[in-house]
């Protein structure tokens, strides 16, 4: 089987001015003085483009921060991807923004903590809040493709309702919201970050209605918090199937988290051409396609639709990272879940906050 | 609201475009990744400029297909357009 990549993720820096308690960035981030330059990005467009992928998601850390972000815009449109910008915000005027248009931005995701400043401000460690109410303002002034991102979680998940009505007068076209997925940060912080299952249904049914209300106005894209799954999700769509990311110094991993897994080897784009590393490098090819899945997944129907889950949740929840997900109910690890959700409780934990790379 | 007519006038919404001439699949991108535009699906977009009316698409597309077929491509103009909008794809003017 040929598996055709279609969306590069590019973490063009690990600096951020914000402190998210969920960050999904590694506990260890890659320093500055180690970053790609400006040319290699290029390259790797070039390359990404040659090799038929579509989009081109620049994100980081805080990927304004690269004071080159309009020329890798550029270069990105140049090699006919897609792009798209994930950002807080901060670092944005309407003169970079402008740039960016100008250089063929064609969407701009801006993340939000929550809809009241004090909370948000406290989950991001940082005052940004107000600063991203006027950030949301300038884009919706300009023609550019907009989402709003919306980090929901046990302790902002009761003000979803304000959260849509907040999204439907944004002028975003999409919002995106989603419960928080246990990696990285948000593995340090998961007590306090744990929704209660009622909260996690209500939420459904807000989605729902909202959905239903909004059609054709705002899309909602909706991320469950798969603990209270019964069947995992089908993680990047599969191993190295259809998306890389590549870090701010050129690893090329299937996903955010892998950097976690131990013995995997991840290969450079400064010692490989990029269609070598996705089609031969070791650590792309390690779980791509079913040769290593145990029982049950081998004999499951389900394997061709979610992979057996995550191979990063099964190795930070199992220490195997060849075991299923143990989210899985047919897991035999299942109970790790069980124990973690019978522990959900409303106690305030202290917030284990990101810490900027040097 | 979201209900396509004769008299709508639409175009694409920001962030969604059709891929460059030259690309090796006519894919409209979308914030979301790509649809594939088959048949005369990319040349309908292409005629979608924020003032034009529907009926002028229809028109247009008849003159250049031939009017045997002109019920049809009324009604498959329509349901291309009213899916697109109903995904978020298009915006009325
Ligand atoms: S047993 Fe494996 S393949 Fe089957 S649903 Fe569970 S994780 Fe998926």
């Amino acid at each position: 089987m040929k598996y055709e990549p279609k969306a590069l993720i590019a973490e063009v820096t690990h600096r951020c001015p914000l402190h998210c308690v969920y960050c999904s960035n590694p506990l260890e981030m890659q320093r500055r003085s180690e970053e790609l330059s400006t040319a290699d990005w290029i390259s790797i467009f070039q390359q990404a483009g040659e090799m038929g992928v579509l989009q081109l998601h620049l994100t980081g850390g805080e990927p304004l921060a690269r004071t080159d972000i309009a020329e890798l815009v550029k270069a990105g449109r140049a090699a006919r991807l897609y792009i798209n910008l994930i950002t807080s915000g901060v670092g944005l005027d309407p003169g970079k923004l402008d740039a960016l248009i100008d250089a063929g931005l064609d969407h701009i995701q801006l993340s939000f903590q929550d809809i009241e400043e004090g909370p948000a401000n406290e989950f991001s460690g940082t005052r940004s809040h107000a600063l991203k109410l006027r950030m949301a303002a300038m884009i919706r002034e300009r023609r550019v493709g907009f989402t709003l991102n919306m980090v929901v979680h046990r302790s902002n998940l009761d003000r979803l309702e304000e959260m849509i009505a907040f999204a439907e007068q944004s002028g975003a076209q999409r919002v995106e919201i989603a419960h928080v997925q246990y990696y990285g940060w948000a593995l340090k912080n998961r007590e306090a970050l744990l929704p209660t299952r009622a909260q996690v249904d209500r939420s459904i049914e807000i989605v729902e209605a909202a959905r239903e209300r909004l059609k054709g106005r705002l899309r909602i894209d909706f991320v469950l918090p798969d603990y209270y799954a019964k069947y995992p999700k089908p993680c990047m769509n599969g191993w190295g199937h259809q998306q890389m990311l590549i870090d701010p110094v050129g690893q090329v991993l299937p996903c955010h988290a892998a950097g976690v897994i131990p013995g995997l080897e991840f290969s450079s784009t400064r010692e490989h051409p990029l269609r070598w590393i996705w089609e031969e490098s070791p650590a792309i090819n390690r779980f791509r396609d079913e040769s290593w899945m145990p029982e049950p997944c081998k004999n499951c129907d389900r394997r061709t639709r979610d992979f057996g889950g995550c191979r990063c949740q099964a190795f930070l929840l199992t220490g195997d990272a060849a075991a299923t997900d143990p989210v899985c109910t047919l897991a035999p690890s299942h109970k790790v879940i069980e124990d973690i959700l019978g522990q959900v409780n409303g106690a305030k934990q202290n917030w284990v906050y990101r810490i900027d790379p040097i | 609201m979201t209900q396509v007519g004769q008299e709508s006038v639409l175009r694409l919404a920001p962030g969604c475009r059709l891929s460059e001439a030259g690309a090796r699949e006519d894919l409209l991108l979308i914030p979301e990744g790509a649809l594939r535009m088959q048949g005369p699906a990319r040349k309908i977009v292409e005629l979608l400029n924020g003032e034009r009316s529907v009926r002028e698409i229809v028109e247009e597309l008849q003159h250049r297909y031939g009017t045997e077929d002109a019920a049809r491509i009324e009604t498959e103009t329509l349901a291309l357009l009213t899916r697109l909008r109903e995904r978020g794809v298009l915006e009325s003017v």
